[in-house]
């Protein structure tokens, strides 16, 4: 299993658990099947909502307090959160790990198309493997990037529901959806 | 069945939360780093921000609620006071008036929901803050109304001018659909609370004070330590022209305004403190 | 065409219209400011009600019925100086002490647990007597001088039919149970005896039967 450190170790402004966040993220590594070392960072003193992978070696995941606080229960941690954000930021690990799938840029040179399609075929997968994301909040975000068109709605559904994608494959599908949006435009 | 309910009487399912006032100001992260949801914000609300959707979404469950307790408020008024010409009754006509709006708040919860829906939000996600209600609790119907119809209402005209232009900028048709509907009945309610304010104090014009007073403060209260205001990062701006159409003058948003800028100076300096507390 | 200037009967064919009603102005006004208080006393409850009731359904649908009568009860406000009652507050009464206590008593439930007995009292007791009560006035007043009450008649009934199957949906919902189909059926009886002697929500005669000890005297 992967051994995971979570920083800071003591938390001031809000009231999460270091050990629990690293349980939640090691056991969302293991069920997707990364086993590098990771730090998760976790900025506190925001409350957006903000995650990324901001390295590779070490493999490190950079979040935004409020990703992982309850939504009903301001500075508490929600674990629901926590393997969401685990399980949509591992899968792009995997992925980046993966030489077939090609060469994405680094998280933070991602276009907000590129990252919401890249999400949703991180989510699809992990329902698959038993994570509980929120489809229609994914929906609602692919929506927002790609349009509000029968186009864009069909293209989220591919990507949730797909399997072995590259890359390529998703730059082609913001491609597409960028196409519909300059047609209506 | 009892007059004057207190805020922790309203009657919710088990999907809501509530969310006590003193953990919003007690909150010890910086301001810039949260919206009125507590998720993402201090800044403008606008679609290129990577936060906009999660923003967006939030939000929408604020209004929500905020409708459930301005239907409660509404419906409150018809109950709680006599019909009757004396200081603490109220004309049948205000009660029609406000029978009325509780119609318009009953459909706005409705388009609530199914908005909330379409952004992908389930009933209940987010916590629910109360403050609303507490305007719609004064024990004077004047001041009641004051709160309800020009502080809240005016605050909901606010808030349904950004996400509308939101919807608009976002290319969102439902969004800007529903808010758009909304915005034209909060410009009727507000400007049912100037006419009733200036009807009910012709004769007292010390009640009518006290009533401006009250608020004041109310909008002070529900510019969330700058979250409404008119400042270039306020999430919410002002919307001028629309209070203008629902009977503000321009003494009275310049007047809303500064209290927004004092709102945010005083949150600033009361977060400073508890993180301050926070760091031992 | 038809020569316009050839003389046409003033009622068609088709006219059926009559004069004769069962009630007079005075009558009319007496049993208008009656509905128009049990509407006043109605909207108010359920406007009140609404931050009482936790489902979220239930809490939405009397928001929007407490409007509809607020409007019927207007409608009769606008009636009565129109019926010779200038002051329209003069007549805007109970029908008699009972009905007073059947409102209160349909008013009383309070708790966030006693949605159903709300509902009941009105949509199980006091709706479907309004619209006896409103049917009856509707078929027996005069169709001809009566016809602005017979117009908010058809209105406020048009109103009560959707709010009725509303109710009766809501309460069907609700009933899961039958110790709470005992709970509304209790409820129901308590508050129909109550009406039994008011007589009904404009006093003995709202549909027209005399009161019980009219018959045996």
């Amino acid at each position: 299993m992967a051994k995971v450190t979570v920083s800071p170790e003591k938390f001031n402004l809000v009231f999460f658990d270091a050990g629990e966040i690293a349980e939640l993220v090691g056991s969302a590594a293991a069920r997707i099947g990364v086993d590098a070392d990771i730090t998760v960072d976790v900025d506190e003193a925001s409350a957006l909502g903000r995650a990324r992978v901001t390295s590779m070696d070490p493999v490190t995941l950079s979040v935004q307090g409020g990703a992982f606080e309850d939504p009903k229960r301001p500075r508490h941690l929600a674990p629901h959160n926590v393997e969401d954000v685990a399980s949509r930021l591992l899968f792009r690990v995997r992925d980046r790990l993966d030489p077939s799938f090609g060469d994405p840029p680094p998280d933070e040179e991602l276009t907000l198309q590129q990252s919401t399609a890249w999400d949703a075929y991180c989510l699809g997968r992990a329902e698959r493997l038993g994570f509980h994301p929120a489809k229609p909040r994914r929906l609602y975000h692919f929506r927002n990037r790609h349009g509000f068109s029968d186009v864009a709605d069909a293209a989220f559904e591919r990507l949730w529901s797909a399997d072995g994608l590259t890359w390529a494959d998703l730059e082609a599908v913001c491609a597409e959806t960028e196409a519909g949006r300059q047609a209506v435009g | 069945m009892k007059r004057h309910l207190r805020v922790d009487d309203l009657a919710r399912d088990s999907r809501f939360v509530r969310l006590p006032l003193e953990a919003r100001f007690n909150d010890p992260r910086p301001q810039g780093s949260r919206s009125s949801s507590g998720r993402s914000g201090g800044r403008r609300l606008t679609p290129d921000r990577p936060g906009a959707p999660d923003g967006a979404r939030a939000l929408m469950h604020g209004i929500f609620v905020g409708e459930i307790q301005a239907l409660e408020g509404a419906g409150r008024t018809c109950y709680d006071f006599d019909t009757g010409a004396g200081a603490d009754d109220v004309p049948f006509q205000l009660k029609l008036d406000m029978a009325r709006q509780c119609w318009d708040e009953a459909r706005h919860c409705e388009i609530s929901v199914k908005l909330s829906e379409w952004m992908g939000t389930e009933i209940g996600e987010f916590a629910e803050s109360t403050f609303l209600f507490e305007a719609a609790c004064n024990p004077d119907p004047v001041l009641r109304l004051t709160g309800v119809n020009r502080a809240l209402e005016g605050l909901a005209i606010d808030v349904f001018n950004a996400m509308r232009d939101f919807g608009d900028l976002a290319g969102d048709p439902v969004l800007e659909f529903c808010e758009d509907w909304m915005l034209a009945d909060e410009v009727t309610h507000v400007r049912m609370g100037s006419d009733w304010l200036r009807r009910l104090t012709e004769a007292d014009p010390e009640r009518r004070q006290r009533a401006l007073e009250f608020q004041s403060i109310v909008d002070k209260l529900f510019s969330g330590g700058g979250f409404r205001g008119e400042e270039e990062d306020s999430p919410i701006r002002l919307a001028r022209r629309f209070r203008q159409l629902a009977g503000f003058t321009d003494a009275e948003i310049d007047s809303i305004s500064e209290g927004s800028r004092q709102a945010r100076r005083e949150a600033e300096a009361a977060r400073q403190r508890a993180a301050a507390k926070a760091a031992g | 065409m038809a020569d316009p200037k050839k003389p046409r009967p003033a009622f068609a064919p088709w006219d059926r219209r009559e004069l004769p009603g069962a009630f007079d102005v005075e009558e009319t006004a007496r049993r208008v400011g009656n509905y128009k208080w049990v509407e006043m006393r109605l909207f108010e409850a359920l406007g009140g009600w609404v931050a009482t009731v936790p489902e979220l359904d239930v809490k939405m649908r009397l928001g929007t019925h407490c409007y509809k009568h607020a409007w019927h009860s207007e409608l009769w406000h606008k009636r009565l100086p129109e019926l010779r009652e200038m002051n329209p507050e003069r007549l805007t009464l109970p029908a008699n002490s009972a009905v007073e206590e059947f409102m209160e008593a349909i008013t009383e439930p309070e708790g966030e647990d006693r949605t159903l007995e709300k509902l009941v009292g009105v949509y199980r007791v006091l709706i479907p007597h309004k619209i006896a009560a409103y049917t009856y006035h509707l078929n027996n007043t005069s169709t001809i001088t009566d016809a602005p009450t017979i117009r908010s008649l058809k209105l406020i009934l048009n109103d009560e039919f959707e709010d009725w199957r509303d109710g009766e949906m809501m309460i069907q919902s609700l009933i899961e149970t039958e110790e709470e189909a005992r709970r509304a059926a209790d409820r129901q009886a308590q508050l129909e005896s109550i009406l039994v002697r008011a007589g009904g929500i404009a006093g003995p005669g709202s549909i027209g039967m005399p009161a019980p000890e009219e018959v045996t005297a």
